[in-house]
């Protein structure tokens, strides 16, 4: 049975058409990473699977059940992270405690909050007493999380926990998600910029963009702005400097997004042997990932800012010797892209 | 200058010796004061946050009606009311002319818009943000609305304040619905209007210094209560 389901899902805000989505179903037990750029909908789908806003046409169906808004048995189990740390107006201490009062929650509450706090690395004794406007940006969000942990919700959306945070707090973030599927067992929904981190805990990564969900798994992505620069071609400069070309641009490419499957990229260690007709980019290996349930290794290019995902078999890996660190040529299908219009409504 | 003088040394002696009749217009404005404290934060707090918070249609004009209530004159509320309790008005048989009742159904008409529109504004002024964190920690409709006011705690108290200091200086619905009956409904203020015009300014200063320590007193009360 599936945790989530959501079925022809429509959501508007002020008339405006902001999601959509036919069929989406989200494993029980999994973590689920949701990806895209600003204004592809993932704030807004995390608020439709945490029940705090309800889709304007279709249906989400939790643990088999048709999911009403304010519906007790939900409430219980659920709990989201929005993306902007609002705390309530008193002591760290009673935020995360909120939570548990209203469930009327009191066993062992000072212990429960104690241990959350000291999951997302707030010392209790210098903090509890601390009222919300004495935190930091990075304090208050980790004050944030500790207030949904402390609850040990069976599901857990994060919508970007570890943006605008400092480092170490991005860190404690991480570690702290991650506790809770191995403590609990928490099914995990999360949204983030950061690809890579998604990519090390996620069972599935979910792509979003302009509302929609593109697929599943492992096709890279380059958002625009694109540029126009002829007659079915466009180029988009990478941040390292490189531009990546494109044969097959739409008519208006600027807003639009491109989609490489795993299939049309090569990885080569020198010029000479890249084939013909294939542009290739300069990039380093950042990640070697053997694929849980199939014979293969996800390997992770980086270019600029951009990651590259293809698949190669262990035999290759160990004749080539690619290894994380490595400088590579990522070869590319310019021909072959896969668009999505930036105007899909 | 010598008769102001006079009136301050022997206003502290009025206060010091308990004089009775500053004291009787002391407790009928705590009296009257906090009758129509109560009925507005009763009745205007669950009014402020429907008009704050939730979207219907109307609401604007509704906003307009409440802000134009902000103006009303007591005098003109003291007329309204004295219409109406009056013996041929259509509430003269609830005997509520000359009462500190009276009074207190005329203040509370005027602290209502004040305790309306404050409170409004107070939760309009919440981050949106507020409604995601409640529920995505749990929370039904009920506790929803609860910690949504608690949380506006600070600005609708200073909405209180405001009322409270517009109640406690009103002069127009106390001499017109109270009569300023001595012993009876004689307030602070109508007390000071009426002693100033006998020329007898110390029992005016009195009661002006009273009213100012009872306004220092509650606006302490309040900011410790803000430190909570």
């Amino acid at each position: 049975m599936s945790l989530y389901r959501l079925e022809n899902i429509v959501h508007f805000y002020g008339g405006r058409p902001v999601l959509s989505v036919d069929r989406w179903d989200i494993r029980q037990g999994a973590i689920t990473g949701l990806y895209g750029p600003n204004g592809s909908g993932k704030s807004t789908l995390l608020k439709l699977l945490g029940f705090v806003d309800t889709p304007t046409l279709g249906a989400i169906h939790f643990q088999g059940r048709r999911a009403e808004t304010y519906s007790r048995r939900i409430r219980d189990r659920v709990a989201l992270m929005p993306q902007e740390s609002h705390l309530l107006k008193r002591s760290v201490y009673k935020n995360i405690a909120y939570g548990l009062r209203i469930r009327k929650d009191k066993a062992k509450e000072a212990e429960k909050i104690r241990l959350a706090m000291s999951l997302v690395g707030l010392d209790a004794d210098q903090f509890a007493d601390r009222p919300w406007y004495a935190l930091s940006g990075g304090e208050a969000r980790r004050v944030s999380m500790a207030a949904r942990l402390v609850l040990n919700p069976s599901v857990l959306l994060l919508d970007e926990p570890t943006t605008s945070v400092d480092a170490a707090s991005a860190k404690m973030m991480k570690q702290a998600a991650t506790e809770a599927h191995r403590k609990w067992g928490a099914s995990l929904v999360i949204s983030s910029h950061d690809l890579q981190w998604l990519q090390d805990i996620c069972h599935d990564i979910v792509y979003m963009f302009n509302g929609m969900i593109l697929g599943e798994g492992g096709k890279t992505f380059i958002f625009g702005p694109w540029e126009k620069t002829g007659t079915r071609r466009a180029a988009r400069r990478l941040a390292d400097g490189q531009v990546f070309k494109t044969e097959n641009a739409p008519e208006n490419p600027a807003g639009a997004t491109a989609a490489i499957d795993p299939e049309d990229l090569s990885i080569h260690t020198s010029a000479e042997v890249v084939p013909p007709g294939k542009p290739p980019l300069k990039g380093l290996i950042t990640r070697l990932v053997l694929e849980k349930h199939a014979d293969r290794i996800s390997v992770s290019v980086s270019v600029g800012d951009t990651e590259f995902i293809l698949y190669l078999d262990p035999e290759t890996i160990s004749r080539h010797g690619y290894q994380p660190g490595m400088p590579v040529l990522i070869a590319y299908n310019p021909g072959n892209v896969e668009w999505y219009s930036a105007s899909a409504y | 200058m010598d008769f102001i003088f006079h009136g301050l040394t022997e206003a502290f002696r009025l206060l010091v010796t308990g004089d009775a009749e500053t004291f009787s217009a002391v407790a009928a404005t705590l009296t009257v004061s906090s009758y129509s404290m109560a009925a507005s934060l009763i009745i205007g707090i669950p009014l402020g946050f429907a008009l704050g918070y939730l979207r219907f249609p109307g609401k604007h004009y509704m906003r307009l009606v409440v802000d134009t209530g902000l103006s009303l004159p007591t005098v003109f509320i003291g007329l309204l009311v004295y219409a109406f309790v009056s013996h041929r008005g259509p509430l003269g048989d609830m005997g509520l002319l000359f009462t500190l009742p009276g009074i207190a159904v005329g203040q509370t008409i005027l602290a209502l818009p004040i305790v309306i529109a404050l409170s409004a504004t107070a939760i309009e002024s919440l981050e949106s943000d507020l409604r995601t964190t409640l529920l995505s920690l749990g929370a039904g409709r009920y506790q929803l609305v609860l910690s949504t006011l608690w949380e506006a705690r600070h600005a609708i108290l200073a909405a209180a304040l405001t009322a409270y200091g517009r109640v406690m200086t009103e002069v127009g619905i106390s001499m017109m619905v109270g009569g300023n009956i001595k012993w009876d409904t004689r307030t602070i203020t109508t007390a000071i209007a009426l002693e100033t015009n006998k020329g007898k300014f110390a029992l005016g200063i009195a009661l002006g210094l009273v009213l100012l320590m009872i306004a220092f007193a509650v606006n302490a009360g309040v900011s410790f209560l803000r430190r909570k």
